[in-house]
């Protein structure tokens, strides 16, 4: 297949981002004029306080809203599936706050036609230059509790730059709507037999990044949602 | 009658009911294989427990595990209660799964086909 013929999908799952989604889409949307790639970039609205869902319409992009505030998880399932419902072969997701450079959005997605995976995600801990050290202790932690409930072997288990091929897209689904998600994603994707792999991202932290990233507190949140997740899955 | 035949007698209907709903269940390929046979020990172990009540009073006695009194009648409608408190647990949680799964999907077809009209 000629890079003509990929539809591409980036779902960028957004709450309360009207100051940055503008950016964010105009740099990505940028990005992908320069390859030869058919795509469409998808805003959905976690059902933000904010202008969030006229300025992402006005800079282009398909928006999606939520009707109920839902959480990053859900978010980002209403993005695939929509992705699978038009038909797209190939999905991305990235974060609405601009900590994902375009650039490793189209490294990315050459890099799964090229592999042939199914889900590829932007490991920000194979470089973890610049990021803070609480973070690079927060996410090594929750990618080592991912590996002890899964079994899945990943650097950056909580990376929202992921790539899905159209086999994840039509196979894919979880359970989880909060942060939580991106673990729950991997065991689900491991359970599907996908092919799961990384490639190393660099992350921008910008004041805003850092003031709308994940507390290392929701940690918490995150460990004791997986672990029931994990005990009600031997019951079914 | 004793006390014991007559905790038996009082629980035995719901252990029965969530058995029957299980196969039930499990006949119209609602839940899975693993599903069903944890379930299914779990309502056993209760009923086996119920049945050789009294033996096993007996033996913990015995061996100083416990040091209550014999069982009482108030200790009878307490075990029903909690063989009742369980039955109700484990049927709400599944159905709060259920319609919490439902509502998440609604939700996002829902969100989906919103934003497809507002585009036409």
């Amino acid at each position: 297949m000629s890079k003509l013929n990929y539809k591409i999908c980036i779902i960028i799952p957004a709450y309360n981002e009207s100051t940055v989604i503008s950016e964010v889409i105009k740099t990505i949307t940028k990005e992908l004029k320069k390859t030869n790639y058919f795509f469409r970039i998808v805003v959905v609205n976690d059902s933000s306080k904010d202008n969030t869902s006229e300025i992402a319409q006005k800079n282009g992009a398909i928006v999606i809203n939520h009707i109920l505030n839902a959480g990053a998880g859900s978010a980002t399932a209403t993005g695939l599936s929509y992705a699978q419902k038009h038909n797209f072969d190939i999905a991305a997701t990235m974060d609405a706050d601009g900590q994902h450079l375009p650039k490793n959005v189209v490294e990315g997605i050459n890099e799964i036609i090229k592999r042939n995976d199914d889900l590829l995600i932007g490991s920000r801990m194979i470089n973890s230059k610049g990021m803070s050290k609480t973070k690079v202790i927060g996410n090594k932690g929750l990618s080592f509790i991912t590996y002890i409930l899964f079994g899945i072997n990943s650097t950056d288990s909580q990376s929202g730059l992921r790539i899905f091929s159209k086999r994840a897209l039509e196979n894919l689904r979880w359970e989880t709507s909060g942060y939580e998600f991106c673990s729950e994603m991997l065991w689900r994707a491991k359970q599907q037999k996908l092919k799961i792999s990384e490639y190393p991202i660099k992350a921008v932290y910008t004041k805003y990044s850092k003031s709308k990233g994940q507390n290392n507190w929701n940690a918490v949140n995150i460990i004791s949602s997986l672990l029931k997740r994990r005990l009600l899955e031997i019951l079914k | 009658m004793s006390r014991y035949t007559l905790l038996f007698i009082l629980n035995i209907p719901f252990i029965i009911i969530s058995l029957i709903k299980l196969v039930t269940e499990y006949k119209l390929n609602k839940v899975s294989n693993r599903y069903f046979i944890v379930k299914v020990m779990f309502w056993i172990t209760i009923m086996l427990g119920l049945m050789f009540i009294e033996p096993i009073y007996i033996w913990l006695y015995n061996q100083k595990l416990t040091i209550s009194e014999p069982l009482s009648l108030f200790d009878v409608v307490q075990i029903t209660a909690i063989v009742i408190v369980l039955y109700i647990s484990d049927r709400t949680r599944s159905k709060l799964e259920t319609t919490d799964r439902k509502l998440r999907d609604l939700h996002q077809e829902l969100s989906i086909i919103l934003s497809n009209k507002k585009q036409n």
